[in-house]
């Protein structure tokens, strides 16, 4: 760990944007339709838990696995062997390691309320310049996901990061809202547990973040992108 | 010839009024950064980073509520049902009294009611009373429009008599809610039985006569089309071209859970940057658009301070009305959270009391540090 990267625990609040938030969700923007289209994805997704359990739908596309559970599952090879085809986290060298047997990464990047854009640009930077292949980045707020930091350091992901193809924003650390919100500022696919039907949001279920195919492609509509489905093959199926 | 959009930012930039045409193209304009980047430049126009929270305090008295509104959460038709509740006026008069005894000052109480068959009209005078009695210099900002036409017709009285009598009990300015939507197409479906839409501005225009302020809202995202919308706004806008009364604008987010239209989805996040975005260039005679944070979530009501909001609203405690609808929002923030979120944003915290006057600013606020987690993940192993 390298002291300069560490978070000022003594910070109480961000150092005012130095770029303007339209500027700079402008910029993102383009970035991502200059690399992708104006499309927004989506992928089923499935969890493989530190247990050994899976969490999502039996049919996903994408079956992942964190890398802070890797070692309680014996490491990516046990994973693999269970069923996992990605790896997610934030844990550098075990995607490094992972990756070169053939894993699909993808990189939580954390972020905190309380930094400073310059520390959020010079983790950017030194992961460009790590050139790990990374198949996507997820924002991640770590403490109080505020939207603005959230927002911002989307659009940094997108503009400092031009060797990752996907900024992903994740439904479950940000909310339908926010995570609908982060389209505009440089994403392009949302990650969620998406089922074919889900209980009404009452009682124990009134806060889940599931989603409907359905709503998957309503909030990418809503945020103007086409809105399209990852298959298994990685083949897109686009829903006019 | 000009495009749609260039149009309107030309009528803005020169303080034209906009037309429901041009409101209706603001909703469909496909880029929302245009939308939201031109509202923020009237909100900067007006307020600059300047950003408004108050201290205050909700009391819900009674939830027992002859009307069926079919978007409502908190309502029960009758006393004895499960889950309906009536304050004594010891009780409600216990909240303010807990904020005093905690040394927690509040420049503000909000109430608001459900419409109930069976109280007298001194239960509301007195519980006006007695709050002032326990803290004189306290604003009360109580009774929707929708209250008030209710105890006119239930009482016997015009809406100045009723009006004026609260006001000698107490009450000093008038919340915006009930607006809804007010076109009747809608309004019959959802709301069929309280006050009309033009009774909800006859209501507010008596105040205003009065010389009572008070604030107005819209409820969006239940089954109104962008048309109605827009109607709403300008309704709204031309009562305040006549009266002057109003002092904020509050659009309130549906929220689909528990009631009778809860298979409706409910607005999304980009709708409600826009619906605030849009809000903030129609009503340009509206001084303050509230981006009510309890209603939208901590994360969208500071988003939208840069689509159009200039203020949180305040540190509220004890919210029942949207908690039953399913907000996930706590229901209490300390003023250095709220000001910590507005530095967050890049915004100037302001403490108001409720007709604006500045209660503290700069070094008199006091920024919370940021909540931190145990255990943090980290990139640093990149290098």
């Amino acid at each position: 760990m390298s002291a300069d990267s560490t978070i000022s625990q003594d910070a109480a609040v961000t150092v005012p944007p130095a770029e303007d938030l339209f500027s700079l969700a402008r910029r993102a923007n383009a970035a991502r339709d200059a690399a992708l289209g104006r499309r927004g994805t989506f992928t089923r997704s499935r969890r493989l838990l530190a247990t050994g359990a899976w969490r999502g739908p039996r049919d996903a596309v994408l079956s992942y696995v964190e890398t802070a559970d890797l070692a309680a599952l014996g490491g990516w090879a046990a994973a693999r062997e269970a069923g996992a085809t990605a790896l997610v986290g934030a844990d550098v060298a075990a995607l490094r390691e992972a990756g070169a047997v053939g894993a699909r990464l993808i990189a939580h990047l954390p972020f905190r309320s309380g930094e400073s854009e310059t520390d959020r640009l010079a983790r950017l930077r030194a992961l460009a310049a790590a050139r790990l292949p990374l198949w996507g980045v997820i924002p991640t707020p770590e403490g109080e996901p505020y939207g603005l930091d959230t927002l911002r350091f989307t659009a940094l992901c997108r503009l400092e990061l031009p060797g990752v193809a996907h900024v992903i924003a994740d439904v479950e650390a940000l909310g339908p809202r926010l995570a609908q919100m982060s389209l505009g500022f440089g994403a392009d696919e949302l990650l969620a547990q998406i089922m074919s039907e889900r209980a009404l949001r009452l009682g124990d279920n009134a806060n889940t973040t599931v989603l409907t195919r359905g709503e998957a492609i309503t909030l990418i509509k809503g945020a103007g992108l086409a809105p399209a489905e990852r298959l298994a093959n990685d083949q897109l199926e686009e829903h006019v | 010839m000009a495009t749609s959009f260039t149009r309107i930012r030309d009528k803005v930039r020169e303080g034209e009024p906009l037309s429901l045409e041009d409101g209706v193209a603001l909703f469909e304009h496909p880029n929302l950064l245009d939308v939201g980047a031109l509202a923020n430049e009237v909100r900067e126009r007006l307020h600059g980073g300047r950003t408004y929270f108050n201290r205050n305090l909700h009391i819900n008295a009674t939830n027992v509520c002859e009307a069926s509104c079919r978007f409502c959460s908190f309502a029960r038709l009758e006393e004895g049902k499960p889950g309906a509740y009536t304050m004594s006026h010891a009780e409600a008069w216990s909240k303010l009294q807990a904020r005093l005894d905690a040394k927690d000052p509040i420049t503000e109480i909000h109430i608001v009611n459900g419409l109930h068959p069976g109280l007298p009209f001194e239960y509301y005078t007195e519980l006006l009373a007695g709050l002032k009695r326990l803290q004189p210099s306290i604003h009360l900002k109580a009774f929707t429009a929708v209250e008030l036409h209710y105890y006119a017709k239930k009482y016997g009285m015009t809406y100045a008599e009723v009006i004026s009598k609260l006001h000698a009990a107490g009450m000093d300015s008038i919340p915006g809610g009930g607006a809804e939507i007010f076109a009747a197409r809608v309004r019959k479906k959802i709301c069929d039985d309280k006050c009309t839409g033009d009774e909800w501005l006859e209501v507010h225009r008596t105040a205003h006569k009065l010389g009572l302020r008070s604030n107005c809202t819209m409820l969006y995202g239940t089954i109104e089309t962008i048309e109605e919308r827009v109607d709403h706004m300008l309704q709204l806008r031309a009562l305040q071209d006549e009266t002057g009364g109003f002092q904020t604008f509050i659009p309130l987010a549906f929220h689909p859970d528990n009631n009778a239209l809860m298979k409706l989805p409910g607005p999304t996040g980009v709708e409600d940057l826009r619906t605030y975005a849009v809000a903030r260039l129609l009503l340009h005679n509206i001084p303050h658009i509230k981006a009510y944070w309890i209603m939208l979530g901590v994360k969208t009501a500071q988003t939208a301070l840069w689509f159009g909001a200039d203020d949180l609203d305040g540190t509220v405690q004890e919210e029942r009305i949207y908690h039953m609808a399913g907000a996930e929002t706590p229901q209490v923030m300390r003023p250095a959270e709220i000001v910590r979120i507005i530095q967050n944003a890049g915004r100037t915290p302001v403490e108001r009391d409720t007709l604006y006057n500045v209660v503290a600013e700069g070094d008199a606020l006091v920024s919370d540090k940021p909540f931190r987690r145990d255990v943090r993940r980290s990139l640093e192993v990149v290098t």
